[in-house]
């Protein structure tokens, strides 16, 4: 089969001239680790934690295994951007350029839907930021992380790495060294978050890296539900997004932590995510991947609590050039967890899809019971997708189930749509909605509706 | 055609499944790596493995199913009873070639968990590079059901004798794959067993 170029103009592909008050030079050293932390006039602990990651990140090696990062260049990469003098709350005080990204991408339409907080990021630092005066009066603390560290030291000491230690990856250490922006969360015992809380993260200077922070505590009772969603723009540069999120779920609450990750295709995104569920806790990540060169991407949950439950869906999609190495982990330290992972993946023109998943589950975590299942669809001959589960199983009162499935789409099916009136790419259209379906109902209504818009989109570029 | 029953005993096998046929490698409470390459259309190759330990035993097993042919099929059975502290390592992969176009192949790995001190570490691997292909791998691991144990003792079955029923059955399920693959499994039978 004869395929097509992408011929239309890629939907997120523009950029505006950036006009950045601060650019650190290229590269890192311990000086630049130092400039950071004195220019957000941070507190002595933080400066010192950055130094041990640096110092740790220097001499920690490549992971050996998952796709291949060889071409990362980390001297070619500028470390921290302050893309304005202050903060903003208002729409209307925001610079004009910004703006005009945004209003491309579409947050003040989505503010005026259902958003209860927008949170944008512009380059390093959060720009644009309002929280609904609803949530402060039920003391929901939504801010980004730099704030944070400065009106609420105390939490964020007390939380900040203690789930995601420096020492936990190399990536993990060059975000903890370099870290800027990212959201902060914190919601009080028994409060119900009924909107969803919202950020942008945007990268706009060529070969930049992005290196949030985030930290989300949902103290016992709670729940919210937080929603990260990415596009950016084409650079022929390579760029390098290495983010870390940890997430803190106490007795009884429940978190929900939506990304739809669309970043432009040479943007390394080598994320870290991973969240602690205590007594009757609920953590669910979705995790739609469809954007970056090379993703890699295992959203983990410790379920240590008795009942906790953790669910992971996601939903990769690897174009020509594009190696999507996602997952999920899912540790059983307490007795009655449960866990479920769903993962959906498409691979077309030559693009590549990866599942790597770990569950352990621990000798005290008896009558536990974990349901994992990855369903792999390939478009052409040329692409490629893999499973690399791993399970590791340590008592005898769990049940684990794996399933995986590799297929193509059915020639009869097609056939049948076919013969109905659909148009070939209509056909192709609606299978792959179909196939990824089951996690696209979970998104909200407009995420989905852009994702679904996105896969036609690139459908059509397939078909010839 | 006649089926050809393949018996792996030593550590490290390479098979090469370079002619049309039915083929059945059995092995049994073996550690190594059996890698079967298939270069020809028209295989039909059936893996069975048995597991069945105990006390402090250690076994590593490593399997492939490579298809570097078009047409050709491939199913991996591996069915592991785990006693005492004894613990049980699975990695199995199936990679389909480009040029590797409609196979079939498949990978099961059951696991049942007999004693508190058991382990399983199971890892069934996919590396699919055709798109025209059937591929699906499965894996379980648990304790003995306790709807048929239960179920077996209202009928009048003591609890081991219960036990000892399930675990026959599960037992069954790889010698109902050989007999119907016409493998004479009396002889295989015998020596595994080990209790």
């Amino acid at each position: 089969m004869k395929t097509k170029k992408l011929t239309f103009d890629y939907k997120y592909g523009f950029s505006v001239k950036s006009k950045n008050v601060f650019t650190a030079e290229k590269g890192l050293s311990e000086e630049k680790v130092r400039m950071i932390s004195q220019m957000k006039g941070e507190p002595k602990w933080m400066l010192e934690k950055r130094l041990q990651a640096y110092n740790f990140f220097l001499k920690e090696k490549m992971p050996e295994w998952g796709a291949d990062l060889s071409s990362i260049n980390f001297d070619a990469i500028t470390y921290f951007i302050r893309s304005t003098n202050s903060q903003v709350n208002s729409w209307d005080d925001l610079p004009a350029e910004i703006k005009d990204t945004y209003d491309r991408i579409g947050v003040p339409e989505a503010e005026k839907k259902f958003l209860s907080g927008v949170s944008a990021q512009y380059e390093s630092e959060v720009v644009y930021e309002k929280v609904q005066e609803v949530l402060v009066k039920q003391g929901v603390i939504f801010c980004d992380m730099d704030t944070a560290l400065k009106k609420y030291p105390k939490i964020v000491r007390e939380y900040f790495g203690t789930l995601i230690p420096y020492s936990d990856n190399k990536f993990a250490a060059l975000n903890t060294s370099v870290w800027s922006g990212g959201s902060f969360v914190y919601i009080p015992k028994g409060v119900k978050v009924m909107l969803p809380l919202q950020a942008y993260f945007r990268m706009n200077a060529q070969a930049f890296g992005q290196f949030e922070r985030t930290l989300i505590i949902a103290e016992e009772g709670s729940s919210v539900h937080y929603i990260e969603g990415c596009t950016a723009p084409i650079y022929a540069r390579d760029s390098l997004h290495s983010a870390v999120v940890e997430i803190f779920v106490k007795t009884g609450a429940k978190v929900r932590y939506t990304t739809v990750q669309n970043w432009s295709k040479n943007v390394y995104n080598l994320v870290t995510k991973r969240a602690r569920a205590d007594k009757n806790a609920t953590m669910e990540w979705i995790d739609c991947n469809l954007g970056s060169q090379i993703t890699m991407k295992y959203p983990a949950v410790y379920l240590m609590g008795e009942g906790a439950r953790g669910e992971v869906l996601s939903i990769a999609f690897a174009g020509e050039g594009q190696h999507q190495d996602a997952g999920a982990k899912m540790i059983h330290f307490a007795p009655n967890t449960t866990s479920r992972i769903v993962s959906k993946s498409i691979s077309k023109e030559g693009g590549r899809t990866s599942y790597r998943g770990l569950v352990q589950v621990m000798p005290g975590a008896l009558n536990s019971s974990v349901f994992v299942s990855c369903d792999a669809l390939l478009l052409d001959e040329v692409s490629r997708s893999d499973t690399y589960p791993t399970m590791r199983i340590k008592n005898n009162e769990s049940t684990i189930q794996h399933e995986a499935t590799v297929e193509k789409i059915g020639e009869e099916k097609l056939f049948y749509l076919m013969t109905r009136g659909l148009s070939k790419i209509d056909a192709e259209t609606a299978f792959v909605n179909g196939f990824i379906e089951p996690v696209v109902k979970e998104i909200p209504l407009e995420y989905s509706v852009e994702l679904n818009r996105l896969i036609r989109l690139e459908m059509e570029g397939s078909i010839g | 055609m006649n089926t050809q029953l393949i018996e792996i005993k030593s550590e490290n096998s390479k098979l090469l499944f370079d002619k049309p046929g039915t083929y059945v490698v059995f092995f049994s409470n073996i550690s190594g790596k059996i890698s079967c390459k298939i270069t020809s259309e028209k295989v039909e190759l059936y893996m069975i493995g048995l597991y069945d330990i105990k006390n402090t035993d250690k076994y590593t097993i490593q399997t492939e199913q490579i298809h570097e042919s078009p047409h050709s099929f491939s199913d991996l059975y591996i069915l592991s009873l785990i006693k005492d502290i004894s613990s049980f390592t699975f990695s199995g992969l199936i990679r389909i070639e480009k040029n590797a176009q409609h196979t079939h192949a498949y990978q099961k790995n059951q696991n049942v968990l007999l004693s508190k001190g058991g382990f399983v570490d199971s890892r069934p691997i996919l590396e699919i590079l055709a798109d025209d292909v059937f591929c699906t791998h499965g894996s379980t691991t648990g304790p003995l059901s306790k709807d048929q144990l239960y179920y077996l003792q209202t009928k009048g079955l003591t609890k081991l004798a219960a036990e000892k029923a399930s675990i026959d059955g599960l037992k069954s399920l790889v010698y109902n794959r050989l007999e119907k693959l016409k493998v004479k499994s009396r002889k295989l039978k015998a020596k595994k067993t080990h209790d």
